[in-house]
This record gives C-alpha cells, sequence and structure tokens, in this order.
C-alpha cells in the first residue's frame, strides 16, 4: 500500500513536469502543422549550435510574413559523436513528410543514405557546417566555413606569429584536435597540417584528439607542453578543445610565451584572446549557417527557386586588435 | 540482539570475500603494484621529461579525478551495483557550483550547493533502487540524462566562464619552493584525504562491514537483520557525493562551467574499479586497488601522450589493459 501510494505520488509528479516539457516543444517546434523545414544538427548542446538556432529562428521570424504557415524546428543529437541518432532523426523528419531539411552531417559518409532517401521522397535538403560525401545531386546546397581555409589562415596566423616573435619559421608546434574523421575536422586540421608543411619548416611532433572535452583537452594540453619545452607554438582546434587549450597554457605561465591558436569564439575564448593566453581564433559565422541554411531550404522547398550549389559562410581571425570592431562583434558569440 | 546477528553475518560476508582473494590476496596486491612500478620504469626511459618531478606532480593532479569517481563506485560495486550517472553528475555540480558563484554567492558556499546537488542526485538514484526495486543499471541511466539535462538547461548549452577565485581550488599548490618544487595540488590532498577516510569507512566501520555482507548474499544480510535498502542508499550516496567533488574540482580547474564536459567518465570509474580487482558481481574489493587501478590508467594516458601516441592509441591499450587485468584475476581464482 505504501509502494502504491510512493508511485501513484511520483506518477503524479511526473505528469505536469512531462506535460510542461511536451508544450514547451510544442510552442517552438509545431510538428503538426503542414510547412515544416526541419533543421537537424549534430548536438543542441553547445553555445555554437545554439547560435545556430538563433539564426534559424530570425530566419523564420521574416519568412513567416511570406508563409503564415511556416515551422521551423530545430533537433539534435546527444553529443556530436553519437551518428545514428542523427540518422534517426532525420528519417523521422522524412517520416511526417516535412518540406525541407537543413542538415549538419555529424559524419561524411554515414548521412549520405537517409539524404539521398529524403531527395527520393521529394524533400529537398540542405547541408551546412559539415561536408557530405557522395553524389552531390542528393542535396540542393552546401552552406558551410570553408575549414580547409579556415585551417590554412589559422596555419598562416601561426607562421607569421612564430615569425615575428622567434625570427624564423621554424620549432616545434603541435595540433589539438577534437573528434578525428568528421568533415569539419579533415578540412580545418587537414588545411591546417598542409599550409604550415608547404610554407614553413616548422615540424608538427604530436596530434591529439581531446573528443571535443574540456578537460581532456585541458590535461592533453599539460602534457603535451611539459614533453615538449621547446613547443613555439600550439593549435586548438574547436571550442571545448581551444577552451582547455587556454587553460593549460596558462596554468603552466605560458600565456604569450607560445603561440597559442584557437578556433571559435564564445565567451571564454574572447577572454584568452583579451588576456593574451591565445594569440587569435578563427571564428566562424554560425548564426550565418542557420539564417541562411533555413532561407535556402525555403526558396528550395517552397518559393521554388533556384539555389546556389554551394555558400561560403565566412569566418574571420579575431585577434586582441580586432576584437572590438564590427565584423568580429557580429560573429562572436 | 541486533549486534550478535549482525556479527553472523560479518563472518559470513568476510568469509565470502576471504576464500576468493585470501589464496594469493598480498601476492595480488604486490603483482598490481609491480604494474604500476613497471609502467613507470617504461615510461621515464621512452617518455622525454616523464621521469621530472613536475611530470609526477600532474600525474598525480590528473589521476586524482579518476581515483576519486573510482572509490565511489567503488561502493556501489560492493553491493552489486553500478553507477552510471557519475560523468552527469559531475557535469552537474560543477555547472551549479559555478552558475552560483556567477550569480554572487561566495565561492565555498556555491561549491557546497555543487556537493548538494550531487548528494541529491546519489540519494534519488538510492530510493529508486531500493524502493521502486530499479535495476541500479537502469535507475542510473534514468539519472545519467536527467542530469545531464539539467546541466544544459540551466547553462543554455554554454560555457560560463567562472569567477577568477573560483580557480583556486583546482590550480593552487601548497608545500611551493621556489621553482624546484612547483608544490602539491589541492586535488592531489582531497584525493588522499578521501582515499582514507573510504578505506576507514569500508574497513572499519558498520557500513562498511554491511556493504560486503550486502554485495556478497544480499538475502542472507537481510535475514541476519541488517537494513539492506539504508546500506544502498548510503552507497549510492557516497558515490554521487565524491562524483559531485569531481565536477567542482574540475569546474574550478577549468574556471568554467562546461555542460558537455565528463560525459563517459563513468566508464574510466569502474575501469579503474575493475583493473582494481572488483568483481561486478559485489562482494568484492577494496578502496586501496581502485587507487592502483586509476593511477594504471593514468600513467597509460599521460605517458603515452607525452611519447605523442594519439587518442585512439590510448584507448586501444586501456581497453586491452582492463580486459587483461580481469582476465588475470578469474585465471587466478579459478585455481
Amino acid at each position: 500500500m505504501k509502494k502504491l501510494l510512493f508511485i501513484a505520488a511520483s506518477l503524479a509528479l511526473l505528469i505536469p513536469v512531462a506535460a510542461l516539457f511536451a508544450a514547451g516543444t510544442q510552442e517552438s517546434g509545431g510538428a503538426a502543422a503542414s510547412a515544416e523545414i526541419a533543421v537537424i544538427v549534430k548536438t543542441g548542446n553547445s553555445s555554437f549550435w545554439q547560435n545556430v538556432q538563433t539564426g534559424c529562428f530570425d530566419a523564420q521570424k521574416e519568412l513567416k510574413a511570406l508563409t503564415p504557415k511556416l515551422s521551423v524546428t530545430f533537433l539534435g543529437a546527444q553529443s556530436e559523436s553519437n551518428v545514428n541518432e542523427e540518422i534517426n532523426i532525420v528519417e523521422s523528419a522524412i517520416d511526417r513528410s516535412v518540406k525541407a531539411i537543413v542538415l549538419a552531417p555529424s559524419d561524411v559518409t554515414a548521412l549520405v543514405p537517409v539524404v539521398k532517401k529524403a531527395k527520393d521522397a521529394g524533400i529537398p535538403v540542405v547541408v551546412i557546417d559539415s561536408l557530405l560525401l557522395g553524389d552531390k545531386s542528393n542535396y540542393v546546397s552546401f552552406l558551410a566555413t570553408n575549414n580547409d581555409a579556415a585551417g590554412r589562415a589559422c596555419a598562416k596566423a601561426l607562421i607569421d606569429l612564430v615569425k615575428a616573435k622567434t625570427g624564423k619559421d621554424e620549432g616545434k608546434i603541435a595540433v589539438m584536435s577534437y573528434v578525428a574523421g568528421v568533415g569539419s575536422e579533415i578540412g580545418r586540421v587537414g588545411g591546417f597540417k598542409d599550409y604550415i608543411a608547404k610554407n614553413s619548416k616548422l615540424e608538427i611532433v604530436t596530434t591529439q584528439d581531446s573528443n571535443a572535452d574540456m578537460p581532456t583537452a585541458l590535461n592533453q594540453t599539460t602534457n603535451v607542453l611539459a614533453a615538449n619545452t621547446d613547443l613555439v607554438g600550439i593549435f586548438g582546434a574547436n571550442e571545448p578543445t581551444a577552451i582547455g587549450m587556454g587553460r593549460a597554457i596558462s596554468q603552466a605561465g605560458l600565456s604569450g610565451k607560445i603561440v597559442a591558436i584557437g578556433f571559435d569564439g564564445n565567451s571564454v575564448l574572447q577572454g584568452f584572446i583579451k588576456d593574451g593566453t591565445l594569440q587569435a581564433i578563427a571564428v566562424q559565422s554560425s548564426y550565418n549557417m542557420g539564417y541562411m541554411g533555413v532561407k535556402t531550404a525555403y526558396d528550395a522547398a517552397i518559393a521554388k527557386k533556384k539555389v546556389p550549389a554551394e555558400v561560403d559562410t565566412g569566418f574571420i581571425i579575431v585577434t586582441k586588435d580586432n576584437i572590438d570592431s564590427t565584423p568580429a562583434k557580429n560573429v562572436l558569440y | 540482539m541486533i549486534d550478535t546477528t549482525t556479527k553472523r553475518a560479518d563472518g559470513h560476508g568476510l568469509e565470502v570475500t576471504a576464500r576468493s582473494g585470501r589464496s594469493g590476496k598480498a601476492l595480488d596486491k604486490m603483482i598490481t603494484f609491480g604494474a604500476v612500478i613497471v609502467l613507470f620504469a617504461v615510461f621515464s626511459i621512452t617518455a622525454k621529461n616523464f621521469f621530472t618531478m613536475r611530470s609526477i606532480l600532474t600525474l598525480a593532479l590528473q589521476t586524482s579525478t579518476t581515483t576519486l569517481m573510482g572509490i565511489g563506485v567503488t561502493f556501489a560495486i560492493i553491493t552489486g551495483g553500478i553507477d552510471l550517472s557519475i560523468g552527469s553528475v559531475i557535469a552537474l555540480s560543477g555547472t551549479v557550483a559555478v552558475m552560483s558563484a556567477i550569480a554572487g554567492v561566495p565561492i565555498w558556499i556555491s561549491m557546497l550547493i555543487g556537493l548538494l546537488v550531487g548528494v541529491a542526485c546519489g540519494l534519488a538514484n538510492g530510493l529508486l533502487i531500493t524502493r521502486l526495486k530499479l535495476p541500479p543499471f537502469i535507475a542510473t541511466l534514468g539519472m545519467m540524462m536527467v542530469a545531464r539535462g539539467i546541466a544544459l538547461t540551466i547553462t543554455n548549452a554554454n560555457a560560463w566562464p567562472a569567477p577568477e577565485s573560483f580557480g583556486a581550488l583546482g590550480n593552487n599548490t601548497i608545500f611551493r619552493i621556489g621553482s624546484q618544487f612547483p608544490g602539491i595540488s589541492y586535488p592531489v590532498l582531497i584525493m588522499i584525504a578521501v582515499a582514507f577516510i573510504f578505506h576507514f569507512i569500508l574497513k572499519r566501520t558498520r557500513i562498511g562491514r554491511y556493504t560486503y555482507a550486502v554485495g556478497s548474499n544480499e538475502e542472507a544480510a537481510r535475514l541476519s537483520g541488517i537494513k539492506v535498502h539504508r546500506v544502498k542508499i548510503v552507497n549510492y550516496v557516497f558515490c554521487a557525493l565524491l562524483a559531485g567533488l569531481v565536477g567542482i574540482i574540475l569546474a574550478s580547474r577549468m574556471v568554467t562551467s562546461q555542460p558537455n564536459s565528463a560525459i563517459g567518465y563513468e566508464l574510466n570509474a569502474i575501469a579503474a574499479a575493475v583493473i582494481g580487482g572488483k568483481s561486478l558481481m559485489g562482494g568484492v574489493g577494496t578502496v586501496g586497488g581502485t587507487v592502483i587501478g586509476s593511477f594504471i590508467i593514468g600513467i597509460l594516458t599521460v605517458g603515452l601522450t607525452m611519447q605523442g601516441a594519439n587518442y585512439f592509441m590510448q584507448q586501444i591499450v586501456i581497453g586491452l589493459v582492463v580486459i587483461g587485468a580481469v582476465a588475470f584475476d578469474q585465471l587466478r581464482s579459478r585455481k
């Protein structure tokens, strides 16, 4: 009896909470509406993707004036490495016959079959952020930071700063990467390494993958700095990795003593630029990816316009000198 | 009256553990400890700068979090349970502490709040397992998702910078002597203190003896008058309390709240406990074994990183060590 009461009480507590959540998703989602654009990203769990979401909902606000029935849903997997979950989310979007899908694929090949399935079902797919391999006709448009170009720009910034500091372009550097093998990483870290190899005598002594986990990046950087006391430069290739790297550098008392370049631009990284722990960060316009992604999907699916096959959403190298300028402020979050 | 019956249960519980261990308990300890020494020697020779005072202190600092989690999960494992919510509880208590500090709560009180959040998660786990009779795997799996979700909600999935003084616990050291000796980090001292306290609890107090008894034979423990539910709840609270402590230490080391951090850390903790000689069947295990297990993982991780080996290689090596350690244990106990 006591147990039954307990169960009843806990259910009674749970139901209103669940109802509240359901109401919440209805408000922002409205999956039942007839003109749905589904935005499916790698994960909802980071400020980068939150910024993409802001862009999506701003586009929705503008487009609602043209198509009142329009609704934009924003979905993502638990974590960036959870590829299967993302595939399931895309499949369920196809099943409820959305008008268009905006997709940030978490794997370059794994999402190809399901994107083809969407195309066969007559649903145009706009790919954002990360590369998708396979037949290019499977999707209508690809909007992303040119990660290869951004990686090269980071490499150039690192070489220039090392030169300015030591007068020559040689010495040891380390690459702190995140999840090996995703499209953005292949372009970004690949471009970085290629530029370094072709344009300097710098030697990459190690490449570590933090799994996009900040404490792991902190520990790895601490160990790399300890093992290589003669390191002249280091590159942290995404947001949590660059933050962990920055903490390790400042805790080792090396702020400003080695050249450190980060990627992405939340408030913690901006702090590192201001206090001189990091010399430069490459900031992508994640807002633009969401905003332009939804607009492109709308053009292709609802306005039936022709859309460009590839759009560069842009990035900017932010340093202490330009951090307060308007172009930098537009991309920082 | 209760005392006499429990003593019998203790005798029974201890007998069970002793039988599987006595054959070579001292020898086993020597072997695992020997493995630590050998690993240490190998990396000292092969990895540059590994054998320096600074690196050894860094190793202790980086291993302290695995050790604390491992000690916590040891309690859950001895009772035959498991705690999958450790990583999420780390993230939740860390973010709650940082967000409180940002809101203007004094640093040490905000850290206390973080710890209490951990305790609350453990209490919920314990109640779900004992009152609602949920299998520990399911109850803590649910908690894993709920705690992560709350951490993401209160931070809006953002990394928030904490006030600078929040970083003192994780980054300051004592006994620093100029540039010769960089000092011992607070987390290392916390690890040592916690290891001694929980070793004492497990070996010298009634709750410790009951923990072994419940893990060896729950029904026998119940029949001899042990309040099995209460023992289990206390064990899950211990586990979550230490996870909360790790959350605060990590948040302090980052000086940042990171709702996405520590995903899957419970598996490191379980690996440390298993290498240190726990059986997932329950009834067996010591705090000392877990500390050694954590240091085996820690030395491998730090050593391989300093050698320049990548993350994939580290995963392969640590995975093989987990399998090897347990296989070795099985072979020994079969004799």
